[in-house]
């Protein structure tokens, strides 16, 4: 099974945590936690493992931010997430050399979060124009900018 | 002496493709650097149609924000429903009723061949057909008919509630229902006759644009573009919801992952999707169509959930991060096109002007959905 092949290939990277998921309540197989130095890693064995990267996005817990990661596999069902506690104001190291497709979401995140990602090949602002100086899915951003 | 080292160094040139270009479906800039008449460098840029959606979540109720679904991709926005309806209803713990369910599928399906419908009008007229535009307008035209006397709208729908649906389906919606699936039927051979044997679209799309199957893994793709790589992946399939699992249908897929492919996929994904509708029609349960313990005031405990639906387009992913309160924390909308388009620069290399456009408009794009 493809959850075990996944638990079994993430074990050597020592993870905080590598636990079944209850896929009723929220739609996860498999829940991982890591350290953001980490990521890189646990992107590379996902890739191996055959699972895609189907989103990519911040929480901004107010100290710090969780980074969510959520993989899938397009002949399994299998749905892994991985949460990374990131301090503010840390960088994350980036994942777009693993997952081309990580490029994109990894500027979505800098541009409404302000997250720095070492390694990214084009951190620039993706949605927002680039004369802007807010991240607006920040719980600190005071709202409409025109007010 | 200066002016002849300018022009061998500059051997390309730059173009700007949109943001007001009718090829690129609404309002998407590409920035392109050119060899000659050859592409070297395609660098999309989104973000014209942003419009907060995800901003807009954490500062209004779960209720308020179901509207808004139906303003990412306008064009099967009832898969957007379903996608936030389904999140939210496993956070509160409700299950809609069993016609509710089946209501959802058909006007879903629906919805999905009218997106599809629409997809072939506008991407022929890409490619410089006109008529088969007015062909499957005028069988679009059906659907949104039968569309607007359940939910109140020709476009933008905001049908589905947590727990079910708000209004039924009556005996004119299901008998119209029957008749647009024989018409639809009837048409294909049309179709076929007009465009799929078209020898000026079969040379303007084979070989063009190919996506690999390593692609699709390393950029998430999802949708007709997946699938026309050959790769079975489709959620109603993979990961059943709502009563998906009781009827049966096909995942059409390609083999060379061209333009063609994709078309055929998207040709042969309207038959399935009115064989569902015909077998939802069959089937159809009678009993209420809204869950009876809704809370009419949604305050999920804390927690989060990830809900993945097939749009037309691909994966609609919707992850709620839940603090116990009537507002979500933090919604994140996973859409298809955003990870589709990605690829793009890709794809885009080395072709000519008149392929790029082939080859976004066989994306399938709305960028509405893309810049949220």
């Amino acid at each position: 099974m493809l959850q075990d092949k996944i638990k079994a290939a993430l074990a050597p990277l020592n993870l905080e945590k590598v636990a079944d998921g209850d896929y009723a309540k929220t739609g996860y197989h498999l829940e991982v936690a890591a350290q953001p130095e980490q990521m890189p890693q646990v992107a590379q064995t996902l890739l191996d493992t055959g699972c895609f990267l189907e989103s990519l996005t911040a929480v901004d817990l107010g100290e710090s931010f969780t980074m969510v990661y959520h993989f899938a596999n397009f002949f399994e069902l299998c749905r892994t997430v991985v949460h990374a506690a990131l301090p503010k104001p840390k960088g994350m190291p980036s994942i777009s050399k693993v997952y081309p497709g990580a490029n994109w979401y990894e500027r979505e995140v800098f541009d409404m979060f302000g997250i720095h990602f070492f390694g990214h090949p084009d951190l620039r602002r993706i949605l927002l124009p680039d004369t802007v100086d807010y991240h607006p899915l920040l719980k600190s951003f005071a709202g409409d900018p025109w007010k | 002496m200066e002016m002849i080292t300018r022009g061998i160094e500059e051997k390309t040139y730059t173009l700007n493709l949109g943001p007001q270009h009718p090829s690129t479906h609404g309002v998407l800039r590409v920035l392109l650097e050119m060899d000659g008449e050859f592409i070297t460098k395609a660098d999309p840029d989104i973000g014209y149609g942003h419009r907060a959606h995800e901003h807009m979540a954490e500062n209004r109720n779960y209720h308020q924000f179901l509207p808004n679904l139906g303003r990412l991709d306008y064009l099967h926005a009832l898969a957007y429903n379903h996608g936030y309806c389904m999140a939210v209803e496993k956070l509160i713990g409700v299950a809609p009723p069993e016609r509710a369910e089946f209501i959802r599928v058909i006007t879903n399906e629906l919805n999905r061949i009218a997106s599809h419908l629409l997809w072939f009008g506008a991407y022929l007229l890409d490619l410089g057909a006109f008529t088969p535009f007015l062909y499957c307008f005028d069988d679009r035209e059906n659907i949104l008919d039968l569309l607007e006397r359940v939910t109140g709208s020709r476009l933008t729908y905001c049908y589905y509630r947590f727990g079910g649906v708000p209004l039924d389906i009556d005996d004119d919606f299901i008998a119209g229902a029957r008749a647009f699936v024989k018409r639809l039927r009837s048409r294909w051979s049309d179709y076929d006759n007009l465009v799929t044997k078209n020898v000026i679209f079969i040379h303007r799309t084979k070989d063009v644009g190919v996506v690999t199957k390593d692609q699709c893994l390393q950029y998430g793709l999802t949708g007709p573009m997946l699938r026309g790589s050959g790769i079975p992946y489709d959620i109603r399939k993979v990961e059943p919801y709502s009563a998906y699992p009781l009827f049966d249908f096909e995942i059409p897929v390609g083999q060379n992952g061209d333009i063609f492919d994709r078309y055929m996929v998207r040709l042969a994904e309207m038959e399935q999707s009115l064989r569902i509708i015909e077998q939802a029609l069959d089937k159809l349960p009678n009993g209420p169509i809204m869950a009876e313990k809704v809370p009419k005031r949604v305050k999920p405990a804390e927690g989060e959930v990830y809900q993945a639906v097939e749009a037309a387009r691909g994966e609609f992913g919707c992850y709620i991060v839940s603090q116990g309160d009537i507002k979500p924390y933090r919604i994140k909308l996973r859409v298809p096109c955003f990870a589709n388009l990605s690829v793009f620069p890709e794809l885009a290399v080395d072709t000519l002007v008149a392929d790029l456009v082939a080859i976004l408009g066989s994306i399938d794009l709305v960028i509405p959905e893309i810049d949220r």
